[in-house]
């Protein structure tokens, strides 16, 4: 992985990297991903799920119910008027 | 030791071990029927969680997490909230943003990770139960490297409802103490179907229990690699297992050498997109300047408050996801995973458990571990990450001691929602074993 790679992912991913975290990162991604190119030599399989086992859909009865306290969830957060305070969008 | 002792010496005897990040002030034990402590990614009403991050500093959860109120409610008391890797990313808890506990048979070496807080406790306090969390091997790596029992269920067994998600097909809660008992007990406790967690209300029912470990089938890629003092306790401890009437085969695992890569690619995948959550709102650190726009500010707490490690598998997850890279990584990772299953399905029709070493060496020291790369500490994990990949069950017992000696583990692996051939085996083991306990003190 070149260093532009690993700064448009770092973008992708909102982390600003030091020059010194782009060379040690580039470094170290280029290791890991040389490493997994084993991959490509492993043998194919027709199934593919996300899961280890398989999960059925669970769903609950579409009812109204309060599941927490909104006071309670807000307790530590920076709010205004109990909305949570954010950053400016553009 | 009394609960009591435990309580009034717990400032003390965690100023020596660093085991927890955040511990109840109670001196008085109550009505409590044991006491126990939890790995600090699994959300506690009482005290903070931060799951050993900078950025979740401050985080007071509002509520327990589904393990943790089931062990409240069957009278435990919760004392202390478990040191760990970051978000779990690590094989020795030392990339932590917070503390690195300390190896309870020498201060000098770790004590093994992600879950290395709860195997440290487990291993000082008398009749301790401490729950870790398992994502590629975070609970029987640290039981190795302390010298204690520890169990990762089948994936689903236990809900996830209230975990800090790191890898979330992975992830699993399980239970770490001295006695080998306490893992069928406890496992029984935490475990069941809970709507919250929907991957829990696929489990069956636990199998039969007490039924015996009458074969295991060791890989022949499971014995490669390891130290001399891991492999001289091994197979003096195979030998023990013969003697016990244990019928023991050697076979070929051939992917158990594609479940490491694939490993790290799943859950490296899963976990960039389970941390794009924390971005200095709602969780933890939230001193940011409102008048930047939103991806500076996003940036900002990202850039200053991940460690390290997460950085490195943020940009991981994050680039094996992207368009172009997705098919050669993500997708064929998800394809090894049902290819090492089917491998271990393919032992279990002759055999009750495969056995391997738990970790290819005993606790290293931390001057060690400091000039490993990224990527020899991965590798670290190749003989964990199998039977976390497949969700299958598995249990480190202590199975001797090195040289200079540091405790070696040995983990049994089973078919899904078969625990109970490994708690028997883990109890049958437990009779005999010359354990030895660390010298502990303040």
């Amino acid at each position: 992985m070149d260093r532009e790679t690993v700064e448009r992912v770092a973008r992708a991913a909102h982390i600003k990297l030091t020059e010194a975290e782009l060379e040690r990162y580039s470094k170290d991604l280029n290791d890991i991903l040389s490493y997994f190119e084993l991959l490509d030599e492993a043998p194919d399989c027709e199934e593919s799920g996300v899961n280890p086992i398989e999960v059925a859909d669970v769903l609950r009865d579409d009812e109204p119910r309060m599941d927490a306290d909104p006071d309670v969830l807000l307790r530590g957060m920076d709010t205004y008027e109990r909305y949570i305070r954010g950053p400016r969008l553009s | 030791m009394t609960m009591r002792s435990i309580l009034s010496g717990l400032k003390e005897t965690n100023a020596k071990y660093r085991m927890f990040h955040a511990m109840t002030e109670d001196s008085d034990p109550g009505d409590a029927k044991f006491l126990f402590s939890a790995k600090d990614n699994l959300t506690s009403a009482d005290m903070e969680t931060c799951s050993g991050s900078k950025i979740l500093v401050g985080y007071r959860p509002p509520f327990d997490a589904e393990s943790i109120a089931k062990m409240r409610a069957a009278g435990g008391k919760l004392i202390g909230k478990c040191n760990m890797d970051e978000f779990g990313f690590g094989t020795f808890s030392t990339n932590s943003g917070l503390e690195i506990p300390r190896n309870p048979y020498d201060l000098e070496r770790a004590c093994g990770g992600s879950s290395g807080g709860s195997a440290c406790a487990a291993a000082v306090f008398e009749g301790h139960v401490s729950l870790g969390v398992s994502t590629g091997g975070s609970i029987c790596c640290p039981a190795s490297f302390c010298g204690v029992y520890g169990i990762a269920p089948t994936y689903g067994r236990v809900s996830r409802y209230g975990l800090i998600d790191y890898g979330n097909s992975l992830d699993k809660i399980g239970v770490i103490s001295a006695d080998a008992k306490d893992l069928r007990k406890y496992t029984h406790i935490i475990a069941g179907k809970d709507a919250k967690d929907p991957t829990s209300c696929a489990q069956p029912e636990f199998k039969d229990t007490g039924r015996k470990l009458k074969s295991v089938a060791i890989p022949k890629e499971g014995v490669e690699g390891l130290s001399k003092d891991v492999e001289k306790a091994f197979f003096e401890a195979v030998e023990r297992l013969r003697s016990m009437g244990v019928d023991v085969e050697s076979i070929d695992m051939p992917s158990l050498k594609y479940a490491m890569p694939a490993y790290y690619v799943l859950a490296t995948s899963e976990a960039s997109t389970n941390l794009a959550r924390y971005v200095g709102m709602r969780y933890g650190q939230q001193e940011g300047d409102h008048s930047l726009k939103f991806d500076d500010y996003f940036s900002y707490f990202r850039s200053k408050y991940f460690g390290d490690e997460a950085k490195r598998r943020i940009l991981l997850g994050t680039y094996t996801r992207m368009a172009g890279f997705r098919d050669r990584y993500y997708a064929k990772a998800l394809k090894v995973r049902q290819v090492v299953i089917k491998d271990y399905k393919r032992a279990f029709e002759t055999h009750d458990a495969v056995l391997a070493p738990t970790m290819p060496f005993s606790a290293p020291r931390f001057d060690d571990i400091s000039g490993m790369s990224a990527l020899d500490s991965y590798k670290a994990d190749y003989l964990t990450v199998p039977a976390n990949i497949a969700g299958t069950p598995h249990i480190s017992v202590p199975c001797g001691y090195g040289s200079d000696g540091m405790p070696i583990g040995m983990q049994f692996v089973a078919d899904h929602w078969d625990e109970e051939v490994l708690f028997d085996a883990a109890e049958e083991w437990e009779k005999g074993f010359e354990m030895r306990k660390p010298e502990v003190g303040a």
